[in-house]
């Protein structure tokens, strides 16, 4: 009877299941090397939002995802969930990665060089494409510049730099704890790190555009390897396991007076993510700038110099699942709506 | 299902959520904070449920899943099928045989026992949200017992409406101090909360938070003192499959006629056979 088929069950999940792997084919004839290579950013993003570097995950996940990267990343998540930590790698500093591309639009010449490096900022959109103008062109073997000095290093070296207060004794973990307000700097930042990029850059573009007054510039944003380093268990010493991609951004903001010293200074913000991503780590430096740099913020309504907006909305896996959820029954609450909407509709017969 | 630790989660993540849950037990209403794994099903799919029970489930658990009342619903059966086989347990619908329920939406018509365990699937664990959303205030709020906002709510509402607009989620006062959201389940059972033999534990997976009511604890709705608390009235309906009165009932619509049906559908079950018996 309809009843029944109105409760769904054991059989009807089995049968979307097969349907939806029918309808996307699982990518079944592309390889891993293929999506790690070919989609570099598609991957690179996963794994970022996911909050988990593994380029065979990515793709496997991809794959499965039908190309949904939200979907993908929730995949690199869950399965985050059932590994066992077992330790923490060595801090690394952005100035040390291996630069693939590293500009600065604050300064015109900077220490290291203006390194265009592969980028499409250039490339025209359009279908008919001019390929054969570029293959003219032969680039220098590309040589991995190590250990490039931020292009803010100058304006550090003259004491214009806004430097916040370091209060905390050591990071934060949003992977092992969620903090509760006043959130410390290093578990917004996580949080925005593993956050999604098309969130990021719609609140960071209120900030830009008028809700909110952060007009960066981009003192150094860079993209490279960094190394992947572990203290030996036996040994103890310091020893390389490995490299991930990643994206650095550090912007500089307006001017005020520094309450320590009253010194006018420069404010800043930092942006940092997983793999090759320069409009989140772009965006993710201007929430950084904005929250803690509020002041400079004018305007009533702002939102992205908000740590409550930034930190509770910002994350793709969950704002996600939870639009989705809405397509779960509500029958039991949406009746007692129903019921509630009756009883307020004969009070006001009664008036 | 490849899982190398039983109930999926690693044992760092369960031991963090069984101290969340001592804490919140401790502290009946209370809204504890905790980091929250990502789960295989998504956020607002029960993911906060999932943690506390994949946390506290034991070999010799028997395991119900419930979604709308109902065990054969989608999401129940997902949950279900998921839970059982990272762990191996086993499941039944029959509330009286489960010695853990994991729902949302609803309380089992059938009395609890104090050797079971009611796991809510919450999504706004945070019951002043829709009177103030800054979660610094609410827990100042929380900490003054302050619940003005929610009274002059509940007033407004009432001058207006005649009652409360709330239709779930109702605000209730656990053991006479904190407020506390009992997740989207109807007024109906609300009054079953109280004085439950039951432990009662809460979890908000995308919220990261976990609350508690421990067995026979005293839960009470937010109302006023000359104001009668009202639940959804079905009086004069009976179940069209099993003839059941006084329970909550889905309402299916065909044309303009609306059909009743028990919303507990092992309690359905359970009415069936015994009329079958008779």
């Amino acid at each position: 009877m309809s009843y029944v088929a109105i409760k769904g069950g054991t059989q009807a999940i089995h049968a979307s299941k097969k349907l939806f792997r029918d309808l996307i084919h699982e990518a079944k004839g592309i390889t891993d090397g293929e999506l790690q290579q070919g989609l570099l950013f598609a991957c690179d993003r996963i794994m970022s939002e996911g909050a988990l570097y593994s380029e065979k995950l990515a793709a496997e996940a991809l794959r499965r995802a039908g190309g949904d990267l939200l979907e993908a990343a929730f995949y690199l998540r869950a399965h985050r969930s059932t590994c066992k930590r077992i330790g923490v790698a060595e801090l690394q500093n952005s100035n040390s990665m291996q630069v693939l591309r590293r500009i600065s639009s604050a300064f015109k010449d900077v220490e290291g060089g203006q390194i265009l490096g592969p980028s499409c900022d250039y490339v025209i959109r359009l279908f008919q494409t001019h390929v054969q103008d570029d293959e003219e062109f032969s680039p220098q073997e590309n040589s991995l510049a190590n250990s490039t000095p931020s292009a803010m290093e100058s304006l550090r070296r003259n004491d214009q730099i806004f430097t916040l207060d370091n209060h905390e004794k050591k990071p934060y973990d949003v992977s092992r704890s969620f903090p509760l307000p006043p959130y410390p700097r290093s578990a917004l930042m996580q949080v925005m790190s593993r956050g999604e990029t098309g969130a990021m850059l719609a609140f960071a573009y209120t900030s830009m555009r008028g809700y909110g007054d952060v007009h960066p510039t981009i003192g150094d944003l860079r993209i490279g390897y960094l190394a992947l380093e572990f203290t030996h268990p036996f040994t103890g010493k310091k020893v390389k396991i490995g490299e991930i991609r990643a994206t650095a951004c550090e912007s500089i903001g307006s001017f005020n007076r520094d309450p320590r010293d009253g010194n006018l200074r420069l404010s800043t913000g930092f942006g940092f993510c997983f793999g090759f991503n320069e409009t989140k780590a772009i965006t993710m430096s201007i929430l950084d700038m904005t929250m803690h740099h509020s002041g400079y913020s004018v305007g009533g309504v702002d939102i992205a110099s908000n740590p409550e907006i930034v930190i509770h909305h910002i994350d793709g896996i969950e704002s996600m699942g939870f639009a989705n959820h809405f397509k779960l029954p509500h029958y039991v609450t949406f009746q007692a709506d129903l019921q509630v909407l009756d009883t307020a509709v004969k009070e006001g017969r009664n008036e | 299902m490849n899982s190398s630790t039983f109930a999926f989660l690693d044992e760092d993540a369960k031991k963090e959520i069984r101290r969340s849950l001592l804490k919140a037990v401790a502290i009946p209403g209370y809204i504890v904070p905790f980091a929250s794994r990502e789960m295989p099903v998504a956020r607002g799919w029960g993911t906060g449920g999932l943690q506390i029970t994949l946390s506290i489930i034991v070999e010799s658990d028997t395991l119900k899943v419930i979604d709308q009342g109902c065990d054969g619903s989608v999401n129940a059966v997902n949950i279900r099928d998921f839970i059982t086989s990272v762990t191996g347990v086993e499941s039944s619908n029959e509330t009286s045989a489960a010695t853990l329920i994991q729902t949302r939406h609803r309380i089992p018509e059938e009395k609890l026992k104090d050797n079971q365990i009611l796991v809510y699937q919450v999504p706004y664990p945070e019951v002043l949200t829709t009177v103030e959303p800054d979660t610094a205030k609410q827990k100042q709020m929380h900490g003054d017992g302050d619940y003005s906002k929610l009274w002059v709510l509940l007033y407004e509402d009432t001058s207006q409406y005649g009652d409360s607009r709330i239709s779930n989620r109702y605000p209730v006062l656990v053991n006479k101090h904190y407020v506390m959201d009992p997740s989207p389940i109807p007024k109906y059972d609300i009054p079953v909360m109280n004085n439950n033999s039951a432990l009662q534990l809460f979890g908000a997976g995308r919220e990261k938070r976990i609350y508690a009511i421990p067995p026979y604890t005293d839960v009470r709705p937010l109302k006023f003192d000359d104001r009668e608390f009202k639940v959804e009235n079905f009086s004069g309906i009976a179940c069209e499959r099993c003839g059941a009165t006084d329970v909550f009932f889905d309402e299916v619509r065909r044309g303009n006629k609306s059909s009743f049906f028990c919303s507990d559908t092992a309690f359905c079950d359970a009415q069936l056979e015994k009329n079958n018996a008779a």
